[in-house]
């Protein structure tokens, strides 16, 4: 575990994480601008800028929410980073032709650039295991869902009128399953396990 | 992997495997590395199911809450164009409205005047899983998240033994020791965190205060609360408490 002191800025973070409108509108007024005028000036409009930013912003959410998301640089530069990073993405999964770039260094931050590595590999990884959770079979789905929602094993069992052992097992094996199909995406290369 | 191995990744993780077979699994862990990239892949779905599932209404609300800045912010809010009927409902609407203030500036009074106990703000940050080493952490961890201290606690120390020189780790472990009321061990781990170096100097300082306050040592809590700079996360919730206890 590394001792690197938290950035004042990890307010942002914390603030999305309690779905603080002033924070989040703090975040449009303050670091949105800076992005829109990024992508716009790379080959992007207005309405693309706005799902870009949502989009890193559900990221930034949910990695809070599911590791504990601690900020070590300012939120600006780390916010910008990934931003940027989503869009190249985009433009390269829509024309495969090479695109120019501004590449403007507005960032040598190693902790942000570190950061936003991890927050876009984070967000990578959550959209195969969605896409991949949609592939299972409805049993499964329904038996994880129930399992994920109701902590008892026994309850679970009962309200899908199925045995405990065989509840028990059948999760085990539905999310060995979602493991399965992850690994064979050919998206998993990219993804660092 | 075989169906045996996923039923085992998941044993493990909750926790029930005994002690031998832990040990086995932690050995293959370390000299199968399939096997240990499918474990990391299956644990990582299980955060994932668990954190998309139990948490999907709050996501939602955090979602529309966020769609509705963003439009704001762009102005793609489609125009006003009905206006808002004066009816009956609306009435109702206010009249509700009303009522819910009321019951705000009661709830508010009400926690205003009664005295602050421990339990009022041991609400922790939840554990995050440490890089590296899942080992003893995973259980740690999810005890922790659960609620259940006693064992968090025990599991912690044997971490510890390896890694004694964590602020973090010993952080968590001293909240699990106010939570037993261990409060010499965790006034102890809290005291070596707040002279040392360590980012969680401020939040060290805040338990060390909720511990007093737990032991009703209200002075003590004073003393330290007071210590608490303005750039720390709860320097806020440290605020609130001692505008209470002074």
């Amino acid at each position: 575990m590394s001792e690197k002191k938290i950035h004042e800025d990890q307010k942002y973070v914390d603030g999305l994480l309690n779905n603080n409108s002033f924070i989040i509108q703090a975040i449009y007024d303050t670091f949105v601008p800076k992005v829109v005028n990024y992508i716009k000036q790379n080959s992007g409009n207005a309405d693309q800028a706005q799902d870009i930013i949502q989009d890193t912003i559900v990221t930034i959410y949910n990695q809070a929410k599911e590791k504990g998301l601690k900020l070590t640089c300012p939120f600006d530069a780390y916010f910008f980073l990934l931003c940027k990073r989503k869009w190249l993405n985009e433009l390269k999964k829509k024309n495969n032709k090479e695109v120019t770039i501004n590449e403007e260094v507005l960032s040598k931050d190693d902790d942000a650039q570190e950061l936003a590595f991890e927050t876009s590999l984070f967000g990578e990884k959550q959209a195969l295991f969605n896409e991949m959770f949609s592939k299972l079979g409805t049993a499964c789905k329904d038996l994880i869902k129930a399992t994920f929602k109701i902590k008892s094993m026994e309850e679970v069992a009962k309200s899908l009128g199925v045995t405990y052992a065989y509840a028990r097992k059948k999760k085990s094996l539905c999310i060995g399953q979602l493991t399965k199909l992850v690994q064979e995406s050919p998206k998993f290369n990219q993804l660092n396990y | 992997m075989e169906e045996q191995d996923y039923i085992q990744f998941d044993n493990y993780i909750s926790g029930e495997l005994s002690a031998e077979e832990s040990l086995d699994f932690e050995n293959r862990l370390d000299s199968d590395e399939a096997f240990a990239q499918s474990f990391r892949v299956f644990a990582d779905a299980t955060i994932f199911l668990q954190n998309s599932i139990r948490n999907e209404a709050e996501t939602n609300a955090f979602k529309t809450n966020l769609k509705n800045i963003s439009n704001g912010h762009f102005n793609t809010t489609e125009t006003v164009a009905t206006k808002p009927q004066k009816s009956k409902v609306f009435r109702v609407g206010k009249l509700a409205m009303a009522a819910s203030v009321a019951l705000f500036i009661g709830v508010f009074l009400f926690n205003q005047l009664s005295n602050p106990t421990y339990s009022d703000f041991n609400t922790h940050e939840p554990m995050t899983i440490v890089r590296g080493n899942v080992k003893d952490l995973i259980e740690a961890t999810k005890a922790f998240n659960n609620k259940e201290y006693a064992k968090a606690n025990t599991l912690l120390k044997t971490v510890l033994e390896n890694d004694p020189e964590n602020s973090e780790l010993q952080l968590y472990y001293a909240i699990t020791n106010i939570e037993l009321d261990n409060f010499e061990v965790a006034d102890t781990a809290l005291n070596k965190i707040i002279t040392g170096e360590s980012a969680y100097k401020n939040r060290a300082l805040w338990y060390s205060a909720l511990s007093r306050l737990k032991q009703k040592n209200i002075e003590a809590a004073i003393v330290l609360l007071k210590q608490i700079t303005e750039e720390a996360d709860d320097y806020k919730e440290a605020q609130k408490l001692l505008d209470k206890l002074e």
